[in-house]
């Protein structure tokens, strides 16, 4: 294990938290003010994954193809608020759960329809096809570069957002206590819609840049959904900073799990019980930390309601 | 004298606001002790501490030589310790013999055993009847509980309480939302459980305590203020001066 | 009242002549469609005594499902043939990880629990995936049937569907029984008020753990079943998906309805065969299905028939007085 290897994971890792992050932040929000599950996240994920690779194959730009994903998402989105979700705050989670798994059947079949059942393809930006030389003797991907930076500037812009804005404190306000933010006179429907909207934005910008790294497939959103959703209970429903910890917590221990974890093994077993271990372990890594986490904090790291 | 039923100094906090500070009291067999103190005094978290729905920060509490503070609430129901709710908490949906066949169900063997069907058991039924007697719900039996008025919801909540035979029974407010008449009625079988336990009764009805209490402590901000007789309470300025301005409890035990 | 009473009796006996008619009928493809339809009836089963009856929103209920088909996998790759072990193996299995299971996610509650028991079932997973001796990703061909002994043939379809049938009428009996006995009601309690049935002694977690570990234990032979029917498993049979998918069933049957799981079982495997049929878009309807009824029948189809019944003049008793429906 070369210094040079571990950097390289770790920001592999990084990536990957920010990645969750993005998708995470959506989730716990919504969850937080409108006490609404919504296992269609994926979907929307799914959906900007699917916009930004079509629109960058044929149009060669990929901001352009980032702008459409975050546009025809956004559209989605609100059509999905204004005529299903709204109407699932106060309804049991059960309820919750039914209605947007029914959404993620519909979402699945549209996606299927319009592009096929293979696989598309998403190619990352010519430009960003390089390697940078971040430190001596380390070449990395350029465009997970990109991804880190744009990863840390949303998570950074978000942060401002929630923290430092009128609109933010609603949020918050709406996040810890729903019925008294109603009570002071906040439009907590109102916000909600916004913050839904703003959920699904980030949802497809992280299926727009994971595209690349990824298969992009139907079912894609199913498979994010699971590791989000841990990083939303690890972190505490309606917290971004802890969705934010969570996340680079759930980064870290994957990447250990599936670079570091082999590593170590090999010198102690035998090839072939390594890699079943090794990928038991990967898989498994990131559930035995949530257990870990609630073991102590049943409702997570930093939850928002008291 | 070693009482049945000890508190001592029991404290519990909900962030900066010690909602229960150093309290300790005692209930000595046969002994009905009533709790009274102004709005936000900390009795229903007393109640919940003494229960075991919320753990204390620190303290302990001993019934009849068994020490209760580190058992579960479930534990704390065998240890001879049962309570009822201010808020009514009975299951609205089933019958008044459902709810009383299990809360008899508790306390006679495992509740594991899936493999028989519980209409055959007549010593639960009969459990159940001896209960509807006690509290005078013997004609309702049939009725679906949340249909019930309040009153007798409120008795249904005792006799889901009694059903533990406990040594000592917190009753939070029982005769809560209750007219004169149903009063009375609570009252009457307040008097009637005294012969066979201890109770620590949490109430604002004046006239109820003032006819039931032997003795009676008084919690204002979390403290007892002071503990007595029925008449050094009532004769007692501090007391007094702390239910000043509170109008309608002294209206009421007029 | 009295049809509940027979009605099971008559699609009892429905479904043991099916396989001597489904040839007459031209049917004989359906045989092990019905059959494939009954294990997943037990398995909804199974989950309907943690959900309906436990009021606990488990969605992950597949994963012992998966446990035991794969316990049933090992044994067998090992060389047991013998379907009174393999069986009785995957159903104890099931209820042995359900218990580990459990002892964790139970002491949560609400959403966490919910997204607990998810997390768990995409571990199982996982941990199926990695297994490489049992193919992994691509799944396990269980080269034969197990075996019944005492003169029966597993590989002659009808005998294994009415073992199946006969398997499935047992397990169902055993979990009605056990919702009318004091463990029943004990767990009907906790679903319905918590904190009295605490107040009133009960030890809750105990309870509840056993509530998870009996459900489990009828999955595992659920899926001990399934791969006996198939003659293959894979990993896929415990992604999360599937277990959204059985408690969806449940809903539509009923959730708390003694045959809340069968029913809705039956109707959505029969949907999904029929929408197959017509288009390989069968997500859509099925989707818009699920959404129509969160918002139009919540209660599945045993609330719509309450409602009928409630709309229509009540019973009287003798004495004249109504009858109060009882559910």
């Amino acid at each position: 294990m070369t210094p040079i290897l571990f950097i390289e994971q770790m920001l592999n890792g990084l990536g990957y938290g920010l990645m969750l992050f993005l998708l995470a932040a959506g989730l716990t929000l919504v969850f937080g003010i409108m006490d609404v599950m919504n296992l269609a996240h994926g979907s929307l994920f799914m959906g900007g994954a699917y916009v930004a690779a079509s629109v960058h194959t044929r149009t060669d730009s990929f901001v352009g193809a980032v702008l459409a994903a975050l546009v025809v998402v956004v559209l989605v989105a609100l059509v999905l608020e204004a005529l299903l979700v709204r109407r699932l705050y106060g309804r049991d989670h059960l309820a919750q759960v039914l209605a947007t798994f029914g959404i993620i059947l519909v979402a699945d079949d549209l996606v299927k329809m319009a592009w096929g059942p293979a696989p598309i393809m998403a190619s990352a930006p010519a430009a960003l096809s390089g390697a940078v030389e971040i430190l001596p003797g380390l070449p990395y991907p350029a465009y997970r570069l990109v991804i880190l930076v744009a990863g840390l500037a949303v998570a950074g812009g978000l942060y401002l957002l929630v923290n430092h804005t009128r609109v933010g404190m609603l949020v918050r306000a709406g996040a810890s206590n729903r019925a008294m933010a109603e009570f002071m006179g906040v439009r907590v429907g109102r916000i909600f819609s916004l913050v839904f909207l703003v959920g699904a934005a980030l949802a497809a910008l992280a299926g727009a840049l994971m595209g690349p790294l990824t298969a992009v497939q139907v079912g894609m959103g199913e498979e994010i959904l699971i590791p989000s959703l841990v990083v939303l209970v690890i972190g505490g429903i309606g917290s971004i900073r802890g969705a934010f910890v969570a996340a680079m917590l759930v980064g870290l221990v994957d990447t250990i799990g599936r670079a570091f974890v082999p590593l170590a093994l090999r010198p102690l077993l035998p090839p072939t019980l390594v890699s079943d271990l090794s990928a038991l372990i990967a898989g498994l890594a990131t559930y035995a930390l949530m257990a870990a986490v609630l073991a102590f904090k049943p409702t997570g790291l930093f939850p928002a309601r008291g | 004298m070693s009482s049945l039923f000890q508190v001592d100094g029991l404290v519990k906090r909900f962030g900066a606001l010690v909602a229960t500070d150093h309290v300790s009291l005692a209930v000595s067999a046969g002994e009905v002790h009533a709790l009274i103190g102004p709005n936000g005094a900390g009795k229903s978290t007393l109640v919940n501490l003494i229960s075991g729905l919320v753990p204390a920060d620190a303290g302990h509490i001993v019934l009849d030589g068994v020490n209760l503070t580190p058992l579960p609430m479930h534990a704390r129901v065998r240890a001879g310790l049962s309570r009822c709710f201010q808020i009514t908490s009975i299951f609205r949906e089933a019958t008044v013999m459902d709810n009383l066949l299990l809360a008899a169900q508790a306390h006679a063997g495992s509740s594991l055993r899936w493999l028989r069907d519980r209409r055959h058991e007549q010593p639960l039924a009969d459990t159940a009847h001896a209960l509807a007697e006690r509290v005078g719900l013997l004609h309702e039996l049939g009725r679906t509980a949340g249909t019930l008025p309040h009153g007798a919801q409120r008795k249904l909540d005792v006799a889901l309480a009694l059903a533990a035979r406990p040594k000592l029974l917190l009753l939070d407010e029982p005769m809560a939302g209750m007219g004169p008449e149903d009063s009375e009625r609570m009252t009457e079988l307040i008097h009637r459980l005294k012969a066979d336990m201890a109770i620590l009764l949490i109430e604002h009805d004046m006239k109820a305590v003032f006819a039931l209490a032997d003795r009676i402590s008084v919690l204002v901000y979390g403290r007892v203020l002071v503990s007595g007789s029925v008449d050094e309470i009532r004769g007692n300025p501090q007391v007094q001066a702390v239910y000043l301005g509170t109008e309608d409890t002294m209206a009421e035990a007029a | 009242m009295k049809l509940e009473r027979w009605l099971p009796w008559c699609a009892f006996a429905a479904l043991a002549v099916f396989p001597l008619l489904a040839p007459a009928l031209g049917l004989d493809f359906y045989v092990n469609f019905v059959r494939r339809a009954l294990i997943f009836a037990l398995a909804a089963a199974s989950l309907n005594f943690i959900l309906g009856f436990g009021g606990m929103a488990a969605l992950g209920h597949m994963g012992f499902v998966g446990v035991g088909a794969y316990t049933l996998v090992a044994l067998a790759d090992a060389g047991h043939a013998s379907a009174w072990l393999l069986w009785p193996a995957g159903a104890v299995a099931g209820g042995l990880v359900a218990a580990a299971i459990g002892s964790v996610a139970l002491r949560t509650r609400g959403v966490y629990f919910i997204m607990i028991t998810l997390a768990f079932a995409q571990m199982l997973y996982f941990a199926a995936v990695s297994l490489r001796a049992y193919g992994g990703d691509d799944g396990y061909n269980l080269m034969a049937r197990p075996t019944f002994g005492l003169g029966l043939d597993s590989t002659h379809e009808p005998t294994f569907y009415w073992v199946v049938l006969a398997l499935f009428g047992g397990v169902m009996a055993l979990l009605n029984r056990a919702t009318v006995s004091r463990f029943g009601h004990a767990l009907m309690g906790i679903r319905d008020n918590e904190v009295r049935m605490q107040a009133m002694g009960y030890p809750v977690f105990r309870l509840r753990l056993a509530d998870f570990a009996l459900a489990g234990a009828a999955a595992g032979l659920a899926g001990a079943l399934l791969v006996s029917h198939n003659s293959f498993v894979s990993p896929s049979v415990m992604h999360w998906t599937q277990s959204a998918t059985l408690v969806v069933m449940v809903v539509i049957g009923g959730v708390g309805r003694r045959w809340g799981g069968p029913v809705g079982a039956a109707v959505w495997i029969g949907l999904e065969e029929i929408a197959r049929q017509h288009t390989e878009y069968w997500h859509l309807p099925l989707g818009v299905l699920l959404v129509a009824i969160v918002f139009l029948a919540p209660r599945g189809i045993a609330g719509v028939l309450e409602r009928r019944r409630r709309a229509a003049p009540a019973a009287l008793a003798a004495d004249g007085r109504p009858v109060e429906a009882t559910p």
